[in-house]
């Protein structure tokens, strides 16, 4: 066992061994023939005879010799090391073919990795949480839609699903919200999420200072805080002693209980959250958000218990939301049954689709890459055909024939790779930084282990896979035909060009189905951005400010906001202002369940919708038409009669055929001064695409600001010239009112639809430039492969032209050539296509996957584009002279 | 019992370790002599297969290597016989006459129970 160890290491020496061991050996084998001819000798035989008897004995010389190097090292190692350096050689042999070869392959790499380092970074790579494959996310089903419609959970739901499941070491709740730290110097604005005391234990992190959070920490009055790394040491000086510090945060005191190791960071989606807060704050007042069961805002989590699967959990906590179904159907009659989801598959979930199809295009791009440098590969083949044969007729076998091409093959293609990957830094970077997209985790998308991993693995498989196919034709040719016809044997000339046919068929049709893709997303792009959003964002600027709700009584809110909305109207530059909640385009909604006056109905059946709360003034600054009836004005206030107004949507819904002015519609919505009332509804508004703009517009109800004091409004300022311009005046304008007020989330209304559409620019413009490099390479290989054919039939044309053939003649023998391929591929392309371009329905707005305006134009597209490619070739067949070729012959 | 090139292997080695064991650090071409002597003269040992077994046995670590110089006067390299080389003839010698001893047994003509 050691021996054969030892004689194991000694081998691996033994590659390194070279000329020194050779020359010793050939003097050991010199030394002891010498001997064997002394004693020959001295029995008398003749020097001669002597020697020769010898070698005979030693059985060949020169087969001694290999025995020995066998021996010494690793005999298919060794082989393979010269075939990949003889690789390098035939590289550098021929620097025309192999740049061209390197570049293609590296733009096909390339692009492959750096989309795979993003579906690495985003997709595939697991939470940084300790065994994150437990963590579950969860929520309960709501059977009163179609589908499977997840909602989040309210407080009480989720205490009673903390206490009484079976499958769970820990659930957890957390809900998205900002807090204002006051300190000497202002207010700030903090990103922060409300969770529950075991939120840190059950994501499995512990705080590098402080300590976790406690259960008495739910409780009204018990607020506590756990900073971020980042928080602590902008804002707090990284201070040691932090823990146990209190900081003043919306007027209440905050006990620092410890600090997030760096980089810790959940939810992953959305901004990051600067600090987390205990749910105190939710068990404050008269009727605390922790009492109201129907008021549905939390994201939960759970990791299973060891040995639990996601069914049981599943199951498990079914029964209890059933059981809540049963005990509160006024909330939770629809909640029958509970939804479990590993949380990376629920994060990811977005953006799998269209990830998913990005990385199916670029590989689609590398295959044209590979049967690109394929037919280069074969047309170098023919001229080294002789090569071949000179070596198989020496001894070499046909396998050890085709092994060596393939390691060139697979040498060209990792010198590829290491090009792509350079290619590849250039390509991320350039992708987050232009394309901004909130894909949660997206700026980790780098070059890092796992990707090069990948290149190396894509490398040698690419290169296999360009490689076989001219490798086996070269191995196939007969070393008396190559030898004896040259680079011009006919027969092998055949069947080569219908392989490199082939590969350029393929091309375009792969070609295609990536030009039909952009194409389509390209169109429902443009009709994404031509879509009316329902108000005017030209020239809006949008800002947030928070009041706190326990400084300042009903009345003094409201009178703050009306006195800052006269201030910044009369400020230069402004044509209009006003406020509402909430901003088309923010993610932020809510709905709240409204019953119609006249139409009695069961509470648990009430309807519910979106629900909008402005100011006086709103609809006119966002330009949103008022189609009967009107807006809210001066007299709404919190005294005046109870008023609504509602969108198109929803009159279409709940009024159809009848007159909604002057009907009542009573909400459960309300602050606790104005309580539900029978509304009228005095006005009718046009739609907006609130969500987003490829979500129709949905029903929408708004009341009075003044009558439903809920949250602080986004303040919308409509102005003359650049709205950004007008930050300053605006926060000073506020800052006039109360210094200790925050203004942040400072945008334009533009910015907001940008975002809106930021998914489908990001897909169309990653998608055109492959399709964009994919015409440019089929193009290419077109016209090599008509290159080629002109320079292997240059004799034939001569003697054509010299018989009388005409230059249109042979101009239209080559474009002709050219055409019948393209239209081949065309064809094969376009069923492909068709197929294909069923997959990309999910991302399309408002054009089908099979458009016959974009088949049309993309396949005209690549017709013009093959055409000029073959148009080079011919005009230089065309234009040859053929006395000066016939004498070259 | 193995294939033949195996066993043919493992005897020449065997072969080789006994020489030098008995005769001392020798040369390649006093080693192949020697055994034939030995053997007494019943196969002609191919001397090519020899060189690559003395290497074989010097990556396993039963023989040394040095160069020094003939009876005749020519520079030649010379084997010997390490402590790990001792360790292992004697192994494989008492494995040899185990399994002859067996066999023998086996063999030997049928005699009364």
């Amino acid at each position: 066992m050691m021996s054969s160890l030892r004689r194991s290491l000694q081998k691996v020496r033994g590659l390194f061994a070279g000329q020194k061991s050779d020359t010793e050996f050939a003097v050991e084998l010199e030394s002891h023939l010498q001997q064997e001819i002394d004693d020959g000798v001295r029995r008398g035989l003749s020097e001669h005879e002597a020697r020769r008897r010898s070698l005979i004995r030693m059985g060949g010389l020169e087969q001694t010799k290999i025995a020995y190097r066998e021996q010494r090292g690793i005999p298919w190692m060794e082989s393979l090391l010269r075939d990949i350096r003889y690789g390098f050689r035939q590289i550098r042999k021929s620097p025309g073919f192999s740049a061209a070869a390197v570049m293609t392959l590296a733009l096909g790499i390339g692009a492959t990795t750096a989309i795979f380092s993003l579906v690495h970074a985003v997709l595939l790579r697991p939470l940084a949480f300790p065994e994150q494959d437990r963590l579950m996310w969860l929520s309960q089903q709501n059977h009163a839609l179609p589908g499977v419609v997840p909602e989040a959970l309210s407080y009480p739901d989720y205490f009673d699903w903390r206490a009484q499941n079976h499958s769970f070491s820990g659930i957890a709740s957390y809900a998205g919200g900002g807090v204002t730290l006051n300190l000497n110097s202002g207010a700030q604005r903090l990103e922060a999420q409300m969770v529950s005391s075991n939120f840190f234990q059950v994501l499995g992190v512990s705080p590098v200072l402080g300590r976790d959070f406690r259960e008495e920490e739910e409780n009204a009055g018990n607020h506590a805080a756990m900073l971020s790394y980042t928080l602590w040491r902008s804002t707090f000086g990284a201070a040691q002693d932090i823990a146990g510090k209190t900081v003043r945060m919306d007027d209440k005191t905050y006990v620092i209980a410890g600090v997030m190791p760096p980089g810790f960071q959940f939810p992953l989606q959305g901004p990051a959250p600067e600090l987390w807060i205990s749910l105190a704050s939710d068990a404050d007042g008269a009727t605390p958000t922790t009492s109201q069961r129907g008021l549905n805002m939390l994201g939960v989590i759970g990791r299973l218990k060891p040995g639990v699967t996601q069914e049981q959990a599943k199951a498990d906590l079914s029964v209890i939301a059933g059981n809540l179904a049963r005990q509160y159907p006024a909330d939770n009659k629809q909640y029958t049954s509970a939804l479990v989801e590993p949380e990376l598959r629920h994060m990811t979930g977005d953006n799998r689709a269209a990830l998913q199809i990005l990385f199916g295009a670029v590989t689609l791009v590398l295959l044209i890459a590979c049967t690109n440098v394929a037919g280069l590969l074969l047309a170098r083949g023919s001229r080294r055909s002789a090569e071949f044969a000179l070596r198989s007729a020496i001894g070499a076998s046909r396998a050890a024939i085709l092994r060596q091409l393939l390691v060139e093959s697979v040498t060209l293609s990792l010198c590829g790779g290491v090009a792509g990957v350079a290619l590849a830094f250039v390509l991320l970077r350039g992708m987050v930084r232009l394309l901004p997209l909130n894909m949660p985790r997206m700026e980790a998308a780098q070059v890092d282990g796992t990707v090069l991993l990948f290149v190396l693995l894509v490398s040698v498989i690419t290169g296999l896979l360009f490689g076989v196919l001219p490798a086996w034709r070269v191995s196939q040719l007969s070393p008396e035909q190559a030898l004896r016809h040259g680079a011009r044997s006919v027969a092998g000339a055949r069947g080569q060009h219908r392989i490199h046919n082939g590969l350029v068929i393929a091309q375009t049709a792969i070609g295609l189905v990536l030009l039909v893709s952009s194409g389509l997303l390209v169109r429902s792009f443009v009709r994404i951005l031509n879509v009316d959003p329902g108000f005017d964002p030209k020239q809006v600027l949008t800002v947030r400010t928070r009041v706190s709700f326990d400084t300042l009584s009903h009345d003094q809110h409201i009178q703050f906001y009306d006195r800052l909305v006269k201030r910044v109207a009369a400020l230069p530059g402004v044509r209009s202002a006003s406020a509402g909640w909430p901003l088309p385009m923010s993610d932020s909604n809510a709905s709240v369940t409204f019953a119609i006056g006249g139409r009695p109905i069961a509470r648990a059946d009430e309807p519910n919708e979106a629900i909008g709360v402005v100011l006086p003034g709103y609809f006119e600054t966002m330009r949103i038409p008022l189609i009967a009836g009107r807006t809210f004005g001066e007299r709404d206030t919190a005294t005046a009669p109870p008023v609504v107004v509602i969108n198109q949507a929803f009159a279409h819904k709940y009024f159809p055929g009848t007159n909604p002015l002057g009907q009542h519609i009573r909400s459960e919505m309300g602050d606790d001064v104005v309580e539900h009332p029978m509304r009228e509804v005095v006005g009718i508004v046009g739609d907006t695409r609130r969500r987003g703009l490829t979500t129709a517009a949905d029903p929408q109800y708004f009341v009075p600001y003044a009558q439903a004091l809920i949250t602080n409004p986004y303040l919308v300022v409509r102005t003359a010239g650049d709205p950004e311009l007008m930050q300053a005046s605006i926060q000073q304008a506020v800052h006039e009112l109360d210094k200790d007020v925050p203004v942040y989330q400072v945008a334009t209304m533009e910015q907001y639809v940008a975002k809106s559409a930021a998914q489908a620019r990001f897909q169309t413009l990653l998608l055109t430039s492959f399709a964009g490099i994919a015409l440019i390479l089929t193009a290419i290989g077109l016209y090599g492969l008509l290159s080629y054919m002109v320079g292997q039939r240059t004799l034939e044309i001569g003697l054509r032209m010299a018989m009388g053939a005409r230059r249109s003649d042979v101009l239209g023998m080559v474009v002709g050539r050219g055409l019948l391929l393209t239209l081949s591929g065309v064809g094969m392309g376009l069923v492909l296509a068709a197929m294909v371009t069923r997959l990309l329905s999910g991302m399309l707005y408002g054009v089908r996957s099979f458009d016959p305006v974009t088949f049309a134009v993309t396949t005209a597209l690549l017709l013009l584009v093959c055409v000029a490619a073959s148009c080079v070739p011919a005009s230089r067949a065309a234009w040859l002279d053929p006395m000066k070729t016939l004498r070259e012959q | 019992m193995g294939d033949k090139a195996g066993v043919w292997q493992g005897t020449l080695a065997l072969m080789v370790l006994r020489t030098l064991e008995t005769m001392g650090a020798q040369h390649g071409y006093g080693l192949a002599r020697r055994i034939e002597q030995t053997s007494g003269d019943a196969f002609a040992l191919n001397y090519g297969t020899l060189y690559p077994a003395l290497l074989k046995l010097e990556q396993e670590g039963a023989i040394a290597s040095e160069w020094g110089v003939s009876e005749s006067n020519r520079k030649a390299k010379y084997y010997s016989l390490t402590r790990a080389g001792k360790k292992r003839l004697a192994n494989e010698r008492r494995e040899w006459e185990q399994t002859t001893a067996i066999l023998e047994r086996f063999l030997a003509p049928a005699e009364e129970a």
